[in-house]
């Protein structure tokens, strides 16, 4: 396809239009609790079946790039994550909201996204051959280090040792609710059909973050809400920042990349893993959790990364790598479009238009971000009596939907209560939803690894170490328990330093937020 | 019982009012569960079916999607609605009988009148790029010499059948392995991490593209869109296993509703551009009609709950 027609193509009427549409819906249906990428593309999936393939998928991949960063508006201005992916973002977000920064915060948010989310796309259009080999290499021994450390990273996020562990132990013994996996054995399910069904991310993600915040909400007086303050800050400034923190984003998007590759990894594991790595290499490591942008340009970056990543097995190989990308390939076989390598050769017109249009997703998110920030604002403007109920009521409809099950609904609003409770005894929410996402991963994998060891009758230790990238894998994860060490002698160095030297009123608020 | 009485004075007028609404069926908008997220095979066939269905009936025909649990929330859904021919599901054979054979599930096979089925997905078994047989004969020397040590994965209920009943018939000891999802399975037959996939036929382009290689698929006949692929009755394996969708109505909806649903069916049932558009959605259209689907159920259930109580152990609260 030469670059004439391919500009052509892009540059349609409604090539545009879906594009816009597309990142707009992304945006709103990231933003609002309970809502994600996968529900929006499937409400919208029917759609694109009257529309021409490349303009159908177009709208769905501006779906999927808008919804990773619509969940940080709200993370960002009341604390909640739209999604999932967005609960860094609240880490760091909140705090500077707390503090009258949120223009500032949500500037850091939609040029970090901005650039991960052209890394991974540009990754897409250059290296899709030899990733989708490489992703290939992940086995069960691969996966399980991976996810392996991923939970260690927990030990990086701040606050007491004990009670992240607590938290992170919490999520692994939800995530066993259910039926097992591979041998199908009933655990903690006390004959009860819901239960059977296992414990979602969703209900959990809706009852920890979002009920959560918004029953300690409940009662507070209108002088204690936050409110919106003007900053005079410019665009190009934030820009600027960021590009001189350009490791940040290079090492955000390079793990976005590789996690995002990994079929039914997700994105959480890549988020986490950016941020805390942003907070190992951080001159002011301590300074995390109380407004570091550092940490929103972590994992924003990472976040966004993971959208071009995951759709390059499924174009390469027909493989897809997230559940919304399995969404987009159910859409291309509606229109009798086979995925594979054979694609760039029987449809090469809406293969080329659908890789370079998701660029034109990233300029969408960011036009419609950079200057969508005045009106996402008014969000602070709306009065808690008014913010409670409405937050309350989708979030209890997300966790219905889901299943179309009361028992989420029950379980997210049990959840919530407890989380609050977490809440005040700074229990970290953060490692519960790691544990919850990992706690499957690293089982199902672990059982897989035995099966297959004892079919091909070698000893476990040595199935799980028999290729390089497992061997390395397995250096890493150590790697990062010794850092994961040094980093909390130091940054409790760090804190105790800077509470010897200073014991202004506004610096103790702010550790009690914390 | 002023109450008891207005329900007695009102039965007959009930009655009457369904009966005249079975004569002009439909007069309203129906209703069609899929119990399956959009954009899958099963919720593709509803589609096509449902804009054909409903010009020939002259009735709009709204597709729902009910997913969850593996089929078993919409299909229960489908059970319980009214049987007045306004809500209708289609959905996967054999998937309602998996599930009502391995849960314990709201509805059994009586709970549905089946008035059609469109299509046929065989299963199929694909030998990984790296695996050391490529077709049956050196599969079954290979799985003879070391029993138990091909590692066959699969991702899902009828996968996990379609390994037991080869392993059974070819008289050899597989080992299954669950995976997830469908991209799951792919990354790790393509990825040489398992030696063979039971999976859809409909996988063929994208295995063989990667280097992979079809060992069979679970038909009677070869299919069109694969003439090269053998299928393993005509290689001494008598097994017959794939999904076809079909159009069900909840049990004891009236004969006439169901006699004008099922001769809309067999109108419309070889009109070219349906069938088009079943073929560039890459589902190999099967007509069969309400007679022909009904002994077709019937020969596969008996099979199917074979295989299942013959390995109980590998369904226990799945």
């Amino acid at each position: 396809m030469d670059t004439l027609a391919l500009l052509g193509g892009l540059l349609a009427f409604d090539v545009l239009l879906a594009v816009f549409a597309g990142v707009l819906i992304g945006i709103l249906v990231g933003a609002i609790p309970g809502l994600n990428g996968a529900i929006g593309i499937s409400l919208l999936l029917p759609l694109t079946f009257a529309l021409e393939p490349q303009v159908g998928l177009l709208l769905l991949g501006g779906i999927y790039m808008g919804c990773m960063y619509g969940g940080s508006i709200t993370a960002i201005l009341i604390n909640v994550p739209g999604d999932v992916v967005a609960a860094p973002v609240a880490m760091e977000g909140y705090p500077m909201t707390q503090q009258g920064r949120a223009k500032e915060a949500l500037y850091y948010s939609i040029f970090s996204s901005m650039f991960g989310g052209l890394i991974g796309v540009i990754v897409l259009i250059l290296f899709t051959p030899p990733l989708a080999r490489f992703a290939l290499q992940f086995g069960p021994a691969e996966m399980f280090f991976i996810a392996l450390s991923g939970l260690i990273i927990v030990g990086a996020l701040s606050g007491s040792f004990l009670k992240a562990a607590f938290a992170v132990l919490f999520g692994l013994f939800l995530s066993t609710v259910g039926i097992d996996a591979i041998a199908g054995a009933e655990r903690f399910t006390f004959g009860s059909a819901e239960l059977r069904q296992g414990i979602s991310v969703v209900p959990v993600v809706l009852g920890l973050f979002c009920i959560s915040e918004m029953l300690l909400n409940i009662g507070k007086k209108a002088s204690e809400q936050v409110t919106y303050r003007e900053q005079d800050i410019s665009r190009m400034t934030v820009i600027r920042d960021i590009v001189r923190r350009y490791w940040i984003v290079v090492k955000g998007g390079t793990i976005g990349t590789v996690v995002g590759l990994l079929p039914g990894v997700g994105t959480t594991l890549a988020v986490f893993m950016s941020y805390a790595e942003a907070k190992r290499s951080s001159k002011t490591p301590e300074m995390f959790e109380r407004g570091n942008p550092e940490g929103i340009i972590a994992a924003e970056s990472a976040n966004n990364a993971t959208v071009g990543s995951s759709l390059v097995p499924l174009l390469a190989l027909g493989v897809p790598g997230s559940p919304t990308s399995a969404i987009i390939a159910g859409a291309l076989v509606i229109h009798g479009i086979i995925l594979g390598p054979s694609l760039f050769v029987n449809r090469p017109d809406v293969a080329f238009i659908f890789l370079y249009g998701m660029l034109l997703t990233v300029v969408a998110m960011t036009i419609i971000g950079a200057f969508g920030i005045k009106y996402f604002s008014y969000i602070l403007k709306v009065r808690m009596d008014y913010l409670v109920p409405t937050v309350l009521a989708l979030a209890l409809f997300g966790a219905y939907s889901l299943r179309n099950s009361l028992f989420d609904v029950g379980l997210a609003i049990a959840l919530g209560i407890l989380g609050a409770v977490f809440k005040k005894v700074a229990i970290p929410l953060a490692p519960i939803i790691i544990g919850v996402v990992l706690g499957p991963l690293i089982e199902s994998n672990l059982s897989r690894a035995m099966t297959i060891a004892d079919a091909r009758g070698m000893p476990l230790v040595q199935y799980m170490l028999s290729s390089t990238l497992a061997i390395g894998l397995l250096v890493l994860v150590l790697a990062l328990l010794v850092v994961v060490v040094q980093m909390r002698r130091r940054t409790a160095l760090a804190e105790a330093e800077a509470s010897r030297r200073t014991s202004s009123p506004d610096r103790r608020v702010t550790t009690e937020e914390a | 019982m002023k109450r008891t009485l207005a329900i007695l004075l009102a039965a007959p007028l009930v009655a009457a009012g369904s009966i005249a609404a079975a004569q002009d069926y439909p007069t309203q908008a129906i209703t069609l569960i899929v119990p399956y997220s959009p954009g899958g095979g099963g919720d593709t066939v509803a589609r096509i079916v449902a804009d054909r269905l409903g010009e020939e009936l002259g009735q709009t025909i709204n597709v729902v999607n009910r997913e969850g649990a593996g089929g078993e929330i919409g299909i229960a859904e489908m059970a319980r609605a009214q049987p007045d021919g306004y809500t209708l599901g289609v959905f996967g054979y054999p998937d309602n009988i998996v599930l009502e054979h391995t849960r314990d599930t709201d509805f059994d096979f009586e709970s549905f009148e089946y008035l059609a089925g469109f299509d046929l997905t065989p299963m199929g078994m694909f030998a990984a790029p790296g695996a050391p047989f490529d077709d049956l004969e050196s599969l079954r020397e290979h799985a003879e010499a070391q029993p138990g040590a091909v590692v066959v994965g699969e991702s899902g209920a009828l996968g996990l059948l379609a390994i037991l009943a080869f392993g059974d018939e070819l008289g050899v000891q597989l080992t299954p392995i669950r995976y997830a999802g469908g991209g799951e399975l792919m990354n790790a037959l393509l990825g040489n991490h398992i030696d063979m996939a039971s999976t859809s036929s409909m996988s063929h382009d994208p295995i063989t593209d990667a280097g992979g290689t079809p060992i069979g698929f679970f038909a009677d006949e070869r299919m069109d869109m694969f003439p090269d692929v053998p299928t393993f009755a005509e290689q001494g394996v008598d097994l017959e296993m794939g999904v076809g969708r079909v159009l069900v109505a909840p049990a004891g909806i009236p004969d006439d509703v169901r006699d004008r649903l099922t001769e809309a069916l067999d109108a419309m049932s070889d009109d070219e551009a349906m069938i088009n558009r079943f073929e560039t959605a890459a589902l190999p259209y099967q007509y069969r009609d309400h007679d022909e689907v009904n002994d077709w159920l019937e020969a596969q259930n008996e099979t199917y709950i074979r295989i299942i109580e013959e390995n109980e152990e590998h369904f226990e609260g799945s």
